[in-house]
């Protein structure tokens, strides 16, 4: 176990470079600047025009009570992601709690539509690989938007990728190429409409009320993966967002918070 | 010489626990928050009274809680410096008008939430404090919401609310520097933009 830590610790290593940037809402490098916003755009337009109609559609001929089912189940699918990233970050009793939520759920709880775990006494506690490798203290690399997946980094990607190897949908389909094409497409199909759907108001008034749409994402998404800590820091009670607030020496803060 | 460095050393510790220990009253700065919260939400989300009339408790609820000239100063960044005065003081008020608008837009998904308070943190600003507070979703998590508190001439303002990680202010501010940086028109090119939004 320990050597398999030590070899996935070693190969994110190499793959982000340890001296990569560290995620701070400040300045962006030119050329991924550029990038990104490009990328940003196609998926704006990807959104505008197939994305959020649908997802907008999805709301009109559905009640709140069915997209709560349905998100439900999309849930219970992921719980096995949470269960084994539990475990590689060290809580083997959350672990446990995610597989007996697994189970009740999926029985019980009538394919996942129903949360009666959490009735027994086992709340959700969500998490994933890049969660994981945050813990094991991976750097997160710098901001990327990625076509059709939107805000990201390196961490993120390598997460999103690993957990594959925890998803129930994609080893229920595994041995049958062509069930597993039209299922898990099928399956990220109605995980985005469904996420699209919950995030509709939000998203709409962020933009609305946004001079620069990319640069509040790049902002919110940055300040957001900083409360993923290093386990060193777990205890640290220093909050994440605690920059120098006062106003008395203005002009010092502006310069420090420029050269970040 | 012993003597007299160990004398500075307890000096300068004196010092640093000095300068470190906030000179904020949690407790009177969790009940403030909690005051406001319950007045917006007993007063105006919940009360059954017309939109113009919450829309005007909100305005007034609003100004009162939140220190908008130390938010919209902080938001500018180094902009504020080479703003003028007519500009600073369009801005001020610009911004405030749209997170006033902003916000009364959304006050029927507050309906029926409520915030647990979870005490305080502390905060490196001198006068300051973070007051931490959960709202239970329909699904999934709580929500956390922190509440950013100042404390000047024993009164208490809010100045800066901290959604799952995401300070608004430091988003504001992110998003207007790129903004001012990106457009010839500068801070006036900003405050034409906003007025826009309201």
């Amino acid at each position: 176990m320990n050597k398999v830590v030590h070899y996935g610790l070693l190969g994110t290593f190499l793959i982000f470079g340890t001296g990569c940037a560290t995620g701070n809402a400040g300045g962006e490098p030119g050329a991924l600047e550029s990038y990104n916003r490009a990328v940003f755009n196609f998926n704006y337009q990807f959104d505008k025009y197939v994305l959020k109609p649908v997802a907008e559609g999805y709301r009109a001929v559905t009640s709140q009570a069915v997209r709560n089912r349905v998100s439900s189940v999309i849930a219970n699918l992921k719980e096995p992601i949470s269960a084994g990233n539990l475990l590689l970050q060290g809580e083997p009793v959350d672990s446990m709690a995610s597989v007996g939520r697994f189970a009740l759920n999926s029985t019980l709880g009538l394919a996942g539509m129903f949360d009666v775990a959490e009735g027994f006494g086992l709340p959700q506690k969500k998490t994933d690989f890049n969660e994981t490798l945050a813990k094991w203290c991976v750097p997160s690399g710098p901001f990327i938007v990625l076509p059709f997946l939107g805000p990201s980094s390196p961490r993120a990607l390598t997460g999103m990728v690993v957990d594959y190897a925890f998803d129930p949908v994609f080893w229920a389909t595994y041995n049958d190429a062509n069930v597993r094409a039209k299922v898990n497409y099928s399956y990220a199909a109605i995980k985005a409409v469904s996420m699209r759907e919950a995030a509709l108001d939000l998203l709409d008034d962020l933009e609305r009320n946004s001079v620069d749409f990319y640069a509040t994402m790049r902002s919110a998404y940055i300040q957001n993966q900083s409360k993923l800590r290093c386990w060193k820091d777990a205890d640290s009670n220093e909050a994440t967002y605690d920059f120098d607030f006062g106003i008395e020496d203005e002009d010092e803060i502006f310069d420090e918070m420029e050269a970040e | 010489m012993k003597k007299n460095v160990l004398a500075l050393f307890a000096g300068m510790l004196m010092m640093v626990s000095g300068i470190a220990k906030a000179e904020i009253n949690d407790e009177a700065a969790l009940k403030f928050v909690r005051d406001v919260t319950n007045d917006g939400i007993e007063n105006i989300i919940n009360a059954n009274i017309s939109q113009k009339e919450k829309d005007e408790r909100f305005a007034k609820l609003f100004n009162e809680a939140l220190d908008l000239d130390f938010i919209g100063q902080f938001v500018l960044g180094r902009n504020w410096r080479t703003a003028t005065p007519e500009q600073r003081k369009e801005f001020i008020q610009v911004y405030r008008q749209l997170n006033i608008s902003t916000w009364s837009k959304r006050f029927d998904e507050f309906k029926g939430k409520n915030f647990e308070f979870k005490g305080t943190t502390a905060s490196n600003s001198k006068g300051q404090a973070f007051v931490n507070s959960e709202v239970p979703m329909d699904q999934g998590a709580p929500a956390k919401v922190v509440w950013r508190v100042r404390e000047k001439n024993e009164k208490f303002k809010i100045v800066d609310i901290i959604i799952e990680n995401v300070s608004l202010a430091i988003t504001a501010r992110n998003e207007y520097t790129a903004f001012i940086k990106n457009n010839p028109g500068g801070v006036d090119a900003l405050i034409a933009n906003l007025k826009t939004k309201i």
